[in-house]
């Protein structure tokens, strides 16, 4: 009994300065969402659910949220897929190789995501002139998929960097004992290594989709969430609405809906992972 | 007594624009003036004067405010009235009609004109004989060039989702007889609203334009436009300057006049530019002064300094006749027509709110993504949502 109360003492300071950075502010914004707050009219009145009653309605939210969702899923989905044949690579590889991967992390999003716009460009770009016929930031459809190429350009090496952290946790005699029952690559690949995988992925998956849910930079810099809002994802609606149109109340709606979905998302993976391995 | 001055960079050496404010410095030996740099992106500068003047900053005195935000930070208190020193039909004598008009609400004035931006349109007089008065001769000089030469694209003009695409809007729907405030509301769904959008929708169907143009901006149009690439190119008066460039593949071949319209009469560009306002929350001792600046960088003198060193097109009527820039800078004193014909983005507190949400309809508009009826009529409830609920 004594011990869990010097506990609780020892826990405390923590405690509150988590308090204090993360649930005073999130706690903030969900009683600002709940009001008509906006500075250039000196506007602050309650208003209860009124703005999440507009936001069901809110048409741009619908497709800012179907952007994001899209986005996320594709976007992580990809950097797996390449990530995991760059990982087994890379646990082969020397120091040098694995540095020269890791440079799309390393490069700030903005840069990238500028240096992206330019290669994109439709008049100078490198890849409009490999397909001239394409106007990669100019169409709704090209233009999103060109922010997840953006995205996944520079997220797979740090996906590889988890799953090659995970490759090397798995002890040889599990692989020499496979070899020694006679099993082939590929099935050493799906029953040895991608079982004892599963951690890493889902810390990966975890990560990133948390990540992508929230992305901002990359696709702001690129397009601003245009053409006609098709790469407008939650966290650049909830930005336009609450740094340019001032809007605070409803700006802080969207802030507190996406905070939703992503502690949606983190609980759920945070379940799954905890599960005891079979 | 200390006083500061906001402004944005003005490009170029800034010298002359020092040794002019040192001329104030002289004249008013009692005031320690200071200036501060603004950031250069107009959004940015609008989310920080936004946190700052919300909080009551008085750590500013002059501020520079792009055209659309003074009906917005006027109603908001922000703005120190400037009626009593600036009388409004003083103003409208000796400015330019559209820059006043921007600067007022409910008949009181908050900001002066400081210099100004407008829309014209460029082309190339190698290649058309005339610059075009309607939009059915701009699409048939321009497919005419691009038949003689088909690397030529014929209309280049900003559609990025972006302020500028508001402006090639309203440009092309003022061109089409229309306008943007009804008793004080912005109105957008209308049958020139339509017809406007549906003019610029077409220019890419059509292949007058390039399809590029929806995610282009000012920059990304002036440099295809000045490597030769382009017959007409809608956009701002900084453009001249740089396709007279020695290296420019266009020099000596450009004219510039007036944006196109239904009627064949001149078309109206869209207003840009900078004013001056005094920051409300100033102490009464300092405002005097502030004023004082206001009137000094404001004056026809400090026009021509601009408008010689900076190539900045003035506000002032005056200035278009002075023989020192009709001698050095021609381009500008024949901008006077332009000029005067300029008109301001919806002038109502809402502009700013809605301006987001009608770029986003716009553009699915631009990109063929809905009919122009149906961007438009969300836009509208969206416009209508904002200014009703308050």
């Amino acid at each position: 009994m004594k011990s869990a109360r010097h506990g609780a003492i020892m826990a405390a300071p923590a405690a509150a300065v988590l308090a204090g950075v993360a649930l005073v502010p999130v706690l903030a914004a969900v009683w600002l969402s709940l009001h008509r707050s906006i500075v250039v009219f000196h506007e602050h009145r309650f208003v209860g659910f009124g703005n999440f009653h507009f936001l069901l309605e809110d048409g741009r939210f619908w497709s800012a949220l179907r952007t994001t969702a899209y986005f996320t899923i594709v976007a992580v989905a990809v950097e797996l897929l390449i990530g995991l044949p760059v990982a087994l690579l890379l646990h082969r590889g020397r120091g040098l190789l694995r540095a020269a991967v890791l440079l799309p992390w390393a490069i700030p999003t903005a840069v990238s995501a500028r240096m992206w716009a330019w290669l994109f460009n439709a008049d100078y770009g490198l890849l409009h002139r490999l397909a001239p016929r394409v106007d990669w930031l100019g169409s709704p459809w090209t233009a999103l998929h060109a922010a997840i190429l953006v995205d996944v350009w520079k997220t797979t090496p740090f996906v590889a960097l988890i799953l090659l952290a995970g490759l090397q946790s798995i002890p040889e005699d599990v692989f020499e004992a496979a070899n020694v029952d006679g099993a082939g690559r590929a099935r050493t690949f799906a029953l040895v290594t991608l079982p004892l995988l599963k951690p890493a992925i889902l810390v990966a998956l975890l990560f990133r989709m948390l990540d992508a849910f929230r992305v901002f930079d990359a696709i702001y810099v690129l397009t601003e969430g245009g053409p006609a809002n098709a790469t407008e994802t939650l966290s650049i609606y909830a930005y336009k609405t609450l740094m340019r149109s001032g809007d605070f109340g409803y700006g802080s709606t969207l802030s507190v809906a996406t905070f939703a979905c992503v502690l949606v998302i983190g609980v759920a993976f945070v379940r799954f992972l905890g599960k005891p391995a079979r | 007594m200390a006083l500061v001055l906001k402004h944005q960079p003005l490009w170029g050496d800034p010298a002359p624009f020092h040794a002019f404010l040192d001329r104030f410095r002289r004249e008013n030996p009692d005031v320690a003036l200071r200036t501060e740099t603004l950031p250069n992106a107009s959004d940015v500068a609008r989310e920080m004067f936004l946190t700052a003047l919300e909080g009551g900053a008085d750590d500013f005195d002059v501020f520079a405010i792009d055209v659309v935000w003074a009906p917005e930070f006027a109603r908001a208190g922000w703005l120190a009235d400037l009626s009593q020193a600036f009388p409004p039909a003083k103003l409208r004598e000796e400015f330019l009609p559209s820059t006043i008009e921007a600067v007022t609400l409910d008949g009181r004035v908050y900001a002066v004109p400081w210099f100004l931006d407008v829309g014209l349109l460029y082309y190339r007089s190698d290649l058309v004989p005339r610059a075009p008065k309607t939009y059915d001769e701009l699409r048939d000089l321009g497919r005419a060039a691009m038949e003689r030469d088909p690397r030529l694209v014929g209309f280049l003009w900003q559609g990025r989702q972006y302020e500028g695409l508001n402006c090639n809007v309203f440009e092309s729907i003022w061109g089409h007889g229309g306008e943007l405030l009804e008793n004080g509301r912005i109105a957008l769904d209308t049958d020139a609203g339509r017809a406007g959008v549906q003019w610029l929708r077409n220019s890419i169907t059509m292949g007058l334009s390039p399809r590029s143009v929806t995610s282009s901006g000012e920059e990304e149009t002036r440099r295809a436009f000045q490597d030769g690439r382009a017959v007409f190119l809608r956009n701002w008066p900084y453009v001249w300057a740089e396709v007279q460039q020695p290296g420019s593949a266009v020099r000596g071949k450009v004219g510039f006049a007036p944006l196109p319209s239904i009627s064949g009469a001149p078309g109206a560009g869209t207003l840009g530019g900078w004013q001056l306002a005094v920051n409300a929350h100033s102490s009464t001792a300092k405002r005097r002064a502030a004023e004082r600046l206001v009137a000094f960088l404001t004056s026809r003198e400090a026009a021509v300094e601009l408008a010689l060193h900076y190539s900045r097109i003035p506000a002032r009527r005056a200035v278009y006749e002075d023989a020192r820039v009709k001698d050095a800078a021609p381009f500008i004193a024949a901008l006077l027509p332009i000029a005067l014909a300029a008109r301001p983005r919806p002038v109502t507190p809402y502009y700013e709110l809605a301006s987001d949400s009608i770029q986003g309809e716009l553009s699915a508009a631009i990109v063929g993504l809905r009919p122009p009826s149906d961007a438009l009529s969300r836009a509208q409830r969206i416009v209508d949502h904002l200014e009703s609920s308050r």
